[in-house]
């Protein structure tokens, strides 16, 4: 099948790219840990004060950060690298290339540059989902539909990185971009509930954080509603189609605008 | 192979203020302009040809390639390329076509050349074996052999475009776009993609669509030229014809022995020449002519320089 | 070298504008003292924790927005970026000092960055009105003294971490353990107070508070009159420390630079 090929010619040679650059496997290592530790601290010193926070408790809240620890790797490995690669060719007049392949433009740049070292950060964090899942006894059934809510999350990360890159066309200086979505993760790391109105209304339906985190955590605590964890995934799909949107839209633009 | 009717280009770009309170102004009101980049052009390629696209900067060049090969969307007019609306982006239609730009590269920047041909001939999905033969065809006539395994940011710019043409023609496609090729190459590099192209348009019967400044590219290489200024047409046709129409015609200069008269019929004197400016077919009659009446010392026939040609078609206003 | 100031303080500003859109997105990536601001609004809401009820959360990190905005550079990227593509050489060049230019560009940002910050900090003040104080005259003088001199140190840091490019291509790679490390130590993400003893005792001796903490607290009104000059102090200490440093690396880096080659 051709299209595996291409998929499969694009990942070699981005992996190739990468390994010319030589990163020790344990730098990155240690730095996963010591990113992990600081992510986590400001929890600690939270829960140090209050015990319990809007029925969470310090080791429930902890997969949260676990999951969020997760969501950085796979951002720092798979998507921030693209992201980068492909404002690297528009501001060199480059992604014409891109364009003349007889294969799907947003396919291509979501794979064309990654970093798998950075995948380290995701053993750290499914480390500490362990613990966490450990903490509140969690079986078989509550991992594994945490496993799949993990990624359907996933799968909205991808699509928020798309609408991101989309507008890589618009702006010409976007490096900031990747630094955005980091930033919208960054409400992820704390428990959904314990935000409020109209914050927990646009974390929940308009930028969708809570999905990536929460909602894994909940399933490993065996306290997610089938019909959320359903609605989750319902809104992933959507997602994806919003992305679809955006990124032709944006190509379109693209193709009347540049020269 | 290539049909272009009334194709049109318009853009709009934002003016920006001047100063310091234009900077500010211009974060609330954003005045734009209209630029023309193509104007109502039309012309047409049979598969096969060698054409080239001659025009000052700006004259809407690159952008009609780029309308070509399907990048730009064109504010109206049509096109057909290789039977295809370059717009749709068909996968097949991308098969059929390359392009090529000077100072600009597809290949993979960290990795050997041949990485990027590997890239290619996935991507492309193409037959293996018939893929590798292209490859070697085109390493052998390029003389890649010692650049291939070499980090493309190692290799001088000139190695670089070599390499570049080979990774856009392993598809073998029945269309070539080039867009100044040969922009910053040093002279040999130069003549070496010239040859490469002609020689390639021989074996593959694929026709090629050229942009370039140097006349000794479009000399070498173009028997067609479309000319093109603000955005207009201004000539399609042969390129000898083009001096023939534009350049006024042949310039016969002729030293005498003792002094040279006024005037000698067809001829003035010009800094102590006889100079006269004739089209093609008068040349022959009017040597003989001097032959006759003066004692020559001296005798050339000059085409005008293409840049002066060139320059006279520019500055036509239609 | 200085006669040029002013003209890159308007090109500054024009590139600023010019690139707005970029400026929204910078601004919008330093949410993190939003995030705090709720949670820790949260963890009040049962009852206030000492002297921190909802009111008190909500003006200490929206002044450190208000701060973390101010002493913001990006230069570290910058330094990143020119000494990779090797564009830093002509700047070199010029008799114009590489890193003067960085200041101006970094301070004529800043209106811009004001006003796309006025929102959002109108936006705190509907939420928790009850934010609102009245501070002493010299707490105001006396934070935005010590505001200046955060942004000193943080600029030069980020100099200091710049310069490593020069020597290693892991600069940024280091930047990001700084980062981390500071997030945690400069009341970025929780008030030093609120924090247990064993780590405030640490905090107080690392530079990261002078960086953010210091001049947040004055302006609040959370240091009395004895310690708010201690504070101060040591920010000038470590003001000098870092610019030093920063200019060590710099001139080594720079040796380093034009011994290489460009």
């Amino acid at each position: 099948m051709s299209l595996g090929v291409s998929i499969a010619a694009l990942m070699r040679a981005s992996l190739l790219t990468t390994m010319r650059y030589r990163a020790s496997f344990i730098g990155e290592a240690v730095m996963a840990v010591a990113w992990a530790a600081w992510t986590t601290a400001p929890l600690f010193v939270v829960f140090d004060q209050a015990p319990t926070l809007a029925g969470w408790t310090a080791d429930e809240a902890l997969a949260v950060v676990g999951f969020f620890i997760i969501a950085q790797g796979v951002l720092e490995a798979l998507v921030d690298p693209n992201l980068r690669a492909v404002v690297e060719h528009v501001r060199q007049g480059t992604f014409d290339f891109v364009l003349l392949k007889p294969l799907d433009a947003q396919l291509y740049v979501s794979l064309h540059r990654t970093e798998p070292l950075k995948l380290v950060h995701c053993l750290v964090g499914i480390g500490v989902v362990g613990y966490a899942a450990d903490a509140v006894n969690a079986g078989p059934v509550e991992l594994l539909s945490a496993t799949l809510l993990m990624l359907a999350g996933l799968t909205l990360l991808h699509s928020l990185w798309t609408v991101v890159v989309s507008s890589a066309f618009f702006f010409v200086k976007v490096d900031n971009l990747s630094w955005l979505i980091r930033a919208g993760l960054d409400a992820g790391r704390w428990p959904v509930s314990l935000y409020r109105g109209f914050v927990r209304f646009v974390l929940t339906f308009v930028l969708p954080i809570g999905l990536v985190t929460t909602y894994p955590a909940l399933a490993l605590r065996g306290e997610l509603k089938p019909s959320t964890g359903l609605g989750a995934m319902v809104i992933a799909v959507l997602f994806a189609g919003v992305a679809r949107i955006a990124w032709t839209q944006s190509l379109r633009r693209y193709s009347s605008a540049s020269s | 192979m290539i049909q272009v009717t009334a194709l049109n280009k318009v853009y709009t770009v934002p003016k920006r203020g001047e100063g310091l309170w234009g900077s500010l102004r211009s974060i609330f009101s954003r005045e734009v302009e209209e630029v023309r980049a193509v104007a109502d052009l039309s012309f047409s390629i049979e598969a096969g040809e060698r054409v080239g696209f001659l025009g000052p900067n700006g004259a809407g060049k690159t952008t009609t390639l780029k309308m070509l090969a399907g990048l730009l969307v064109p504010s109206s007019g049509e096109r057909v390329v290789a039977g295809f609306d370059p717009s749709k982006r068909d996968p097949a239609f991308l098969r059929r076509i390359t392009l090529v730009m000077g100072q600009k590269q597809q290949l993979l920047w960290d990795l050997p050349p041949i990485e990027t041909f590997a890239l290619n001939r996935a991507l492309f999905g193409l037959e293996e074996a018939q893929a590798k033969r292209t490859q070697d065809e085109l390493i052998q006539l390029l003389e890649l052999e010692p650049l291939l395994n070499r980090p493309v940011r190692n290799l001088s710019l000139g190695e670089r475009m070599k390499c570049e043409l080979a990774a856009a023609l392993l598809h073998r496609p029945d269309v070539l776009f080039l867009d100044e090729p040969t922009i910053g190459l040093d002279v040999r590099a130069q003549v070496a993609v010239r040859r490469f192209i002609a020689e390639w348009n021989e074996r593959s019967g694929a026709t090629v669509l050229l942009t370039s400044h140097y006349m000794a590219d479009i000399a070498a290489l173009c028997p067609r030229v479309i000319v093109i200024a603000g955005g207009a047409l201004r000539y399609d046709g042969p390129l000898k014809d083009l001096a023939e129409r534009y350049g006024g015609g042949r310039k016969v200069v002729v030293r005498t022995r003792e002094e040279a008269p006024e005037t000698l019929g067809p001829f003035v004197r010009e800094d102590g020449a006889l100079v006269a400016r004739l089209p093609s077919a008068e040349v022959a009659a009017a040597v003989d002519f001097a032959l006759r009446q003066v004692a020559v010392a001296d005798l050339s026939i000059e085409e005008p320089p293409l840049e002066d040609v060139l320059s006279k078609l520019f500055a036509e206003r239609t | 070298m200085f006669r040029a100031f002013p003209t890159l303080l308007r090109i500054g500003l024009a590139e600023a504008v010019a690139y707005r859109a970029e400026l929204v997105i910078w601004v919008l990536t330093a949410t993190a003292p939003l995030i705090s601001m709720f949670i820790w609004d949260r963890v009040a809401e049962e009852g206030p924790l000492g002297g921190w009820g909802q009111g008190e959360m909500a003006r200490y990190f929206l002044l450190a927005l208000i701060v973390r905005h101010i002493t913001s550079a990006w230069v570290v990227w910058e330094l990143n970026e020119n000494i990779r593509t090797g564009s830093l050489s002509p700047m070199l060049l010029r008799p114009m000092h590489p890193l003067v230019f960085f200041v101006a560009q970094n301070l004529s940002a800043m209106p811009l960055r004001a006003v796309i910050l006025a929102p959002l900090i109108v936006g705190v003040l509907w939420w928790r009105p009850e934010l609102l104080w009245t501070p002493e005259p010299w707490t105001i003088a006396l934070g935005l003294v010590s505001a200046v001199f955060a942004w000193a140190i943080a600029f030069a840091a980020q100099v200091i971490f710049g310069s490593l490019a020069f020597f290693s291509q892991q600069s940024l790679g280091l930047f990001n353990v700084y980062f981390g490390l500071w997030s945690l130590g400069s009341g970025y993400l929780f008030p030093l107070e609120l924090a247990p003893d064993w780590l405030r005792q640490v905090l107080l001796w690392l530079p990261f508070r002078a960086t953010l903490a210091t001049p947040v607290e004055l302006l609040a009104g959370l240091v009395a009159w004895e310690d708010a000059l201690g504070l101060v102090a040591a920010q000038v200490v470590w003001a000098v420390v870092f610019v030093g440093l920063a200019a060590m690396t710099w001139n080594l880096g720079v040796k380093r630079h034009e011994a290489v080659g460009a």
